[in-house]
């Protein structure tokens, strides 16, 4: 459908013509394609559909303009900050996108331990700017390339410092929303005039209806602005980075140290993290480096830290004796960062990982104790400022599996996991061998303690058909694993009841007919009359999962 | 290569961001955590590297066209080179800046360039200069009192080139005059090309004009080696880069310094000693094309592999320009040297150093964009509370000398080596 000249030139009278473009090159450089991102629906060769316009408003009032336009003339609209996701993007032939870049600010209020945050702002520049005030921010697993305001109000956003500062649904404080109706929302201590410290009240305490624990994925208008509750930083200002590029370090100081710790049974690993669940030592707690896969990550390492080495020396690193023994012993880990407020506090700590070691039979590597191993794995989590390493072996990687659940019983399945994916590895060539064990994620993905938070990367080449169709094959076949423990959609399944494969949006029709059958089928009639409420005209994709309640009354 | 030989690193680049902010690991402010001058200004993603790679795929794909907005996207890019920098801190295996360069000679060979190119092209073509309005005859006039021996009619170990910038910018010429004393007073025996100094081309490089490029640089090798040149010594960080880096794909086997490096070496031998104090306080640029972009070339002649199954290496091991070696510590050696003088950093340094917004020729093609750039950098170079703001290229020192900061103040721009002659 054309796009008339009218529509055009009021969007273009609201954020100015260098702000507004429907040039085809431009509009090109908005589509993604799935298996270039990991996009949680599995791989898929298409293109987001092509918008009509990309539009980058300054301002609450501009985005606000913008989405009274689309409301007039019925068009679809999605806004997204850096781009990354494929959820960011729009899903139908008549639609425009945001991009937020112009909206980037950081407002710190150190006294009430918050910081209001726009949504280009990305995690790195809200760290450290919070840093300078002895402060952090929970900095998701996507990591700080992410946006702040994004993640916390569209999405899960757990990371490593989640076990501690708690996932993005616990971090959100006041509220700025354009909804798609083009009313701006307020909500907590700031929709009663009382200021951002408060995300429920006094005032309006609608967090659940905007982003429930996953978030709506852009589907329920535009946050334009946000305030995030920030934690206390007993380390520098600023990091005092040292290294070669890209193999960057630090060292925090006597009162910061990162762990990896390892464990004989898996059920050992379980009881470990329990005890980190239930002490509050734990400043940061993932398994990252597993992520290269159980055969590789100890080669990868090596490989990382040093600015000198490259993927062309993985397989005589692989091979290296040294490594070889130093990887075995990391075989079921974790890493844990612990900060000390005092040097007291820091003994405590010590002393409690020690306690925990020698309850569970445990111990910490000792390869990931030599310095430039440790200042670049604690940098690394504490800023999560590497998280594309993600990419580095294919180009691509997809999140399967998703064993998020308790402890206790995701370790009864892992190994099963295990097994099911090193099989593929050894009988197929579609993704990368790195060992079956591919799992990583957050030692808990809410406050405190409690649900791991983990995927198995799973990494091919985006460029190679073979790969990306063979990738496909695989998540399918997790998808029956998933199955067989009634575990629900797989991570890499997770939104695919959100987007076709082709990358357009679903139709009502096509929602009804998926949850009307769904468990607790109710849940989705209630988000349908939500959306029919602040969404009456359906202007923002289909990543909110909606059944009509005319066909439960059925 | 052409652009279609990009294709996997298109299709394998993930829309990380690496290419649009400095290291995420060196953030320290909000302010200065970006680093692409390109989107900065624009703010469109397809100015980004990104966005670059996707436009390549639409445009291979006839999706997208080389209009004239997509024509002034492609070539809006300093080629300062920081995408590569921030995409190889997680990424080993892609290439932006080649492919920015590319792609801007994709469009240069389907005759889409911009009007302020031409006259830069037509003048290196018919004037040897990428000045324009540069005239060949009057190349060598700022060399004439300098004693300087003619390569082709006598011997010398060293061979002095000036480039375009210091040859004809008569408010540049004394500091190529200054090297040249600098470098004689410390009893280097150096030399120039005479007739035969041209444009090194490096420029027409970074717009994508290869044909111009190709033709400047091989006459230039010839000259080189005909007049038995040993080292070439040059204060231009664009002619360093096109001879050390571009040069050497074609078969220049001679070393080649900065001026810089030569003068921090003549310091380390003190055979340059400082006698004067300068009291100042000064925060140093480090110019693109010698610090990041300044590594050595090392020939590579291999191909892809895929091991353990998908992971994709480099067989046989390939050299990684990620500007990790690049020169960075030889003219902060010479500032902490110079009696007097205090070096504050910005945010923005080393291999993450923000572009002046001079490169691939944009200061003519799109002097707005390029003066923004610049005004960028003042900004930073004056958060630092410096006096003065120091650099070791000239086009950087041009761009900077006009440029005010976000609140309309300016700086006093130098070159390095007028700070040596200060201390001598």
């Amino acid at each position: 459908m054309a796009f008339p000249r009218e529509i055009y030139q009021a969007l273009e009278d609201i954020v100015g013509k260098r702000n507004i473009s429907e040039n085809i090159g431009i509009c090109e450089t908005y589509r993604s394609i799935p298996s270039q991102s990991s996009a949680h629906y599995g791989p898929s060769e298409h293109w987001t559909p092509l918008p009509q316009a990309v539009v980058l408003p300054g301002s609450t009032e501009e985005v606000q303009n913008v989405i009274r336009i689309c409301n007039k003339y019925g068009i679809e609209f999605k806004a997204s900050t850096t781009f990354w996701a494929t959820m960011g993007y729009i899903g139908s032939d008549f639609a425009i996108q945001i991009d937020t870049r112009r909206m980037k600010s950081v407002k710190i209020d150190a006294k009430n331990m918050c910081a209001v945050v726009e949504p280009f702002a990305i995690a790195a520049t809200v760290q450290a700017e919070v840093m300078k005030y002895g402060l952090n921010i929970n900095i998701p697993g996507v990591g700080c390339s992410s946006s702040t305001l994004a993640n916390f109000s569209s999405w899960i956003a757990f990371g490593p410092n989640s076990i501690s500062m708690g996932q993005g649904s616990e971090n959100v404080l006041g509220m700025e929303w354009v909804l798609p109706n083009g009313e701006v929302l307020r909500t907590g201590s700031l929709g009663a005039g009382e200021g951002w410290f408060c995300g429920e009240g006094p005032g309006p305490s609608l967090r659940g209806i905007l982003r429930g624990i996953f978030g709506a994925a852009g589907s329920l208008g535009v946050c334009t602005k946000m305030a995030v509750r920030l934690h206390p930083w007993p380390g520098p200002a600023d990091f005092p980075t040292y290294g070669t590029v890209p193999a960057y370090k630090a060292d925090f100081g006597p009162n910061f140290k990162c762990y990896t710790l390892c464990f004989p049974t898996w059920e050992a690993w379980a009881r470990s993290v329990q005890y980190f669940h239930e002490s509050d030592v734990a400043y940061s707690g993932h398994r990252q480096f597993n992520m290269f896969g159980r055969n590789l990550k100890g080669a990868m390492l090596n490989i990382i830290t040093d600015a000198d080495k490259q993927l062309s020396d993985l397989e005589e690193l692989v091979n290296d004796p040294y490594i070889q023994k130093e990887n075995e012993k990391m075989k079921l880990d974790y890493q844990v960062i612990i900060a000390g407020f005092s040097e007291r506090d820091m003994e405590y700590k010590e002393k409690a990982i020690d306690y925990i070691l020698e309850q569970t039979g445990g111990w910490k590597s000792e390869m990931m104790l030599e310095k430039d191993k440790h200042d670049y794995a604690l940098l690394y989590l504490t800023r999560l400022g590497h998280k594309n390493l993600n990419f580095v072996m294919c180009g691509a990687y997809e999140g399967t599996f998703g064993l998020s659940s308790n402890v206790w019983k995701t370790i009864q399945v892992v190994e099963e996991a295990v097994a099911l994916k090193r099989k593929w590895e050894v009988e197929h060539d579609s993704i990368a061998a790195t060992g079956g064990d591919s799992a990583m994620g957050s030692l808990s993905g809410i406050g405190g303690g409690g649900a791991t938070g983990w995927e198995f990367f799973t990494n091919f080449d985006a460029y190679d058909k073979n790969s990306v169709h063979g990738t496909a094959k695989f998540v399918d076949g997790n998808q029956e694993f998933h199955n067989k423990y009634s575990f629900g959609p797989d991570f890499c399944r997770w939104n695919s009841d959100v987007r076709h494969m082709n990358g357009y949006n679903y139709t009502q029709e096509e929602h009804n007919q998926m949850f009307a059958n769904a468990p607790q089928p109710w849940v989705y009639a209630y988000q349908y009359k939500i959306r029919e409420a602040i969404n009456p005209k359906n202007l923002c994709g289909t990543y909110f999962r909606t059944v009509d309640p005319k066909c439960l009354e059925k | 290569m052409a652009l279609q030989d990009y294709r996997a690193m298109m299709e394998r680049c993930s829309t990380c961001a690496g290419c649009k902010f400095i290291p995420f690991d060196k953030i320290k402010s909000l302010r200065f955590a970006e680093n692409c001058p390109s989107i900065g200004y624009y703010n469109f993603m397809t100015y980004s590297a990104r966005g670059r790679f996707q436009l390549s795929q639409s445009l291979l794909d006839g999706r997208a066209q080389l209009d004239d907005t997509v024509t002034e996207a492609i070539h809006t890019c300093t080629s300062c080179g920081y995408c590569d920098v921030g995409c190889k801190v997680t990424r080993y295996n892609l290439e932006p800046l080649e492919h920015n360069i590319e792609l801007k000679a994709y469009a240069v060979e389907n005759g889409k360039v911009l009007e302020g190119q031409k006259p830069v092209i037509e003048n290196l073509k018919k004037e040897h200069s990428m000045i324009p309005g540069a005239k060949k005859a009057n190349r060598t006039d700022w060399a004439k009192e300098l004693n300087l021996k003619d390569l082709f009619k006598d011997k010398a170990e060293v061979a002095f080139f000036a480039g375009c910038k210091y040859s004809y910018d008569p408010k540049l010429q004394k500091m190529a005059q200054s090297a040249v004393k600098l470098l004689q007073s410390a009893g280097v025996d150096l030399g120039y090309l005479g007739a035969a100094d041209n444009c090194c081309a490096g420029r027409a490089h970074q717009m994508g004009f290869f044909n111009e490029f190709k033709e400047r640089a091989e006459a230039n090798i010839k000259a080189f080696e005909t007049a038995g040149v040993k080292i070439i010594v040059t204060p231009c960080s664009d002619c360093y880069h096109a001879f050390k880096r571009q040069y050497a794909k074609l078969g220049l086997n001679i070393k080649v310094l900065h001026v810089v490096e030569y003068v921090d070496q003549l310091i380390q031998e003190g055979k340059i000693k400082f006698t004067k104090e300068v009291p100042l306080t000064v925060t140093y640029h480090d110019p693109c094309h010698l610090g990041r972009l300044g590594e050595d070339y090392v020939p590579w002649d291999g191909k892809e592999k895929k091991i353990y199954n998908q992971i994709q290496i480099w067989e046989p091991r390939r050299p990684r320009y990620n500007g990790a070696y690049g020169i960075y510590d030889a003219p902060r050696n010479i500032l902490k040297a110079i009696p007097g003088i205090k070096l504050v950093e910005m945010e923005r340094i080393r291999e993450y150093s923000w572009c002046c917004g001079a490169g691939a020729g944009c200061n003519e093609s799109n002097p707005e964009f390029s003066a923004w750039t610049a005004s960028e950098r003042i900004t930073e170079a004056n958060a630092t509370g410096a006096d003065a703001l120091v650099t070791a290229c000239p086009w950087c020192k041009d761009n900077f000398v006009n440029a005010v900061d976000e609140n309309g103040n300016k700086i006093e721009v130098l070159d390095i080596i007028e700070l040596v002659r200060q201390a001598i």
